[in-house]
């Protein structure tokens, strides 16, 4: 299971985790900060649990280059 | 002459009652993450902004959105969104550097101003952005000389913003200065990805460093290793000479700083520009303000590039050099109108009479005074400490979420 976790409150809009992982991240046209798609939300953070192990290295990526280090990726 | 607007920096509501506490005429702040500190402070959200408003109008102290990062696509609907709800709650303008948010504002009719972001350093360029505002801040890498050209330039040729009124000239005054062009720097960004011109700048450039030569490994003797630190700027010293070059608009930096800093600042930077206006302005003021201003966080000051003076004054460390620090001692507990007295737990430390404290809180703003008299645990005392409650009398109203500080003396590290 990979698990990506992103506070949202926090992100700036610089568009870098869209850049690196498009698959799992998308900007938001109402509020210009970054969306994790298909995520659960609870207390501002949003989780995604996913199977699908091919997604990590590219999320890796977009954590690694978020600037506010909102994003998490956890592998089980 | 028109006298000068003192523009204090309001990173949050303990910041913003400081600085309308002590005479500021406008305030700038930042709402959500479009802004140069989108990192460095809590910003405002648009829930904040009618807030804002209410209180400053209530002062006569006009309000400035800054909206002066650069802008993505993605970001051009929440531009639109701060730009309207702004215009809704009343906001005097909006400082602004991308063209997107200058073109956004004046279809809805907001007041431009435009940032130190685009650097104008000529009257062609101020002409040009006349066109769609009516103050401009002007690169902080100008002489006074330099200053005072373009404001003549603009007085002798009649430059008006949209307004119809003459184009108003602002510079910085004081506050933190970068190694940059008017913080046009991507050190951060290509160190840590985090850009300064979208906020997020790391300040790297404020650490230590050494030059090594990369073909032969020489490294360069420095005299001073903060070789991209510049001291802080102060103008107190010279600000007649600012108020003669033509300058309209003093800003002072620093939204992600205390409270306590842009009371003290505010205070010193009114009550020169007063006796400026009155006449009365001299070298024993100036030296009682610069022992005020040096309280407070501060990296040693300079004059900046105003008086076309050497370049490079370079800080001798990474952090302040504040003759001043604030202790934390506890919190609001509640206060006794009739009486005008207030309640504090002591949580740290301890207090006594003769202390200097300050008190910070959301609408308390940063009210600094010495202790004269005060109870303990309901007993007339000299002392409290940790686990005690203190109450003290005061001149005015606190409330249950402030923070109560000491003021002690701060050794300087180098």
């Amino acid at each position: 299971m990979v698990i990506i976790t992103l506070q949202r409150a926090k992100c700036i809009g610089c568009n870098y985790c869209v850049e690196l992982a498009p698959a799992q991240f998308q900007m938001s046209k109402k509020d210009g900060k970054s969306v994790l798609l298909h995520s659960k939300e609870k207390k501002g953070f949003f989780t995604l649990k996913s199977s699908d192990y091919t997604i990590f290295d590219d999320s890796i990526k977009a954590k690694e280059a978020c600037p506010v280090k909102i994003i998490g990726i956890k592998q089980t | 002459m028109q006298k000068i607007e003192l523009m204090a920096p309001a990173g949050n509501f303990e910041s913003l009652q400081a600085a309308l506490d002590n005479g500021a005429d406008s305030i700038y702040f930042g709402v959500e993450q479009l802004n140069m500190r989108a990192r460095a402070s809590i910003n405002f959200t648009l829930e904040d902004l009618q807030e804002i408003s209410d209180r400053c109008k209530a002062k006569n102290v006009r309000t400035y959105l800054t909206l002066n990062t650069i802008i993505y696509d993605h970001d051009l609907s929440i531009v639109k969104t701060l730009l309207q709800k702004s215009k809704d709650a009343d906001i005097t303008a909006v400082i602004a550097m991308d063209q997107a948010v200058i073109a956004s504002a004046r279809a809805i009719g907001m007041e431009v101003h435009i940032s130190t972001q685009i650097n104008i350093t000529n009257i062609e360029t101020a002409r040009f952005y006349a066109m769609f505002a009516d103050t401009m801040v002007l690169s902080r890498e100008l002489s006074l000389r330099q200053v005072k050209k373009i404001t003549e330039q603009i007085e002798k040729e009649n430059i008006c913003g949209p307004s119809g009124k003459l184009l108003e000239i602002e510079i910085f005054g004081h506050g933190a200065l970068c190694m940059a062009v008017s913080g046009k720097c991507y050190m951060s960004l290509h160190s840590y990805n985090s850009s300064a011109n979208r906020g997020a700048c790391k300040q790297n450039c404020r650490k230590k460093y050494t030059v090594i030569d990369q073909e032969t490994g020489i490294e360069m003797e420095l005299d001073n290793e903060y070789i991209m630190s510049p001291k802080d700027l102060c103008t107190i010293d010279f600000l007649d000479q600012i108020a003669d070059a033509g300058v309209k608009v003093l800003k002072i930096e620093g939204r992600g700083r205390a409270p306590e800093y842009v009371a003290k600042v505010i205070k010193c930077y009114r009550d020169a520009i007063d006796s400026i206006e009155a006449g009365t302005y001299n070298k024993e003021k100036v030296i009682s303000w610069m022992l005020e201003l040096e309280k407070v966080y501060n990296r040693g000051f300079w004059s900046g590039y105003y008086l076309g003076q050497k370049l490079g004054e370079w800080s001798n460390g990474s952090g302040s050099h504040a003759t001043q620090k604030k202790v934390y001692l506890g919190k609001g507990m509640h206060y006794y109108p009739k009486a005008n007295i207030g309640e504090f737990k002591i949580e740290a430390y301890d207090i006594s009479i003769g202390d200097t404290i300050l008190i910070t809180g959301p609408t308390t703003g940063a009210q600094e005074m010495e202790v004269k008299e005060m109870y303990v645990n309901d007993v007339k005392g000299e002392k409290a400490t940790k686990g005690d409650s203190c109450t003290i009398p005061l001149e005015f109203r606190i409330r249950p979420s402030d923070k109560l500080y000491k003021i002690v003396k701060n050794t300087v590290e180098a």
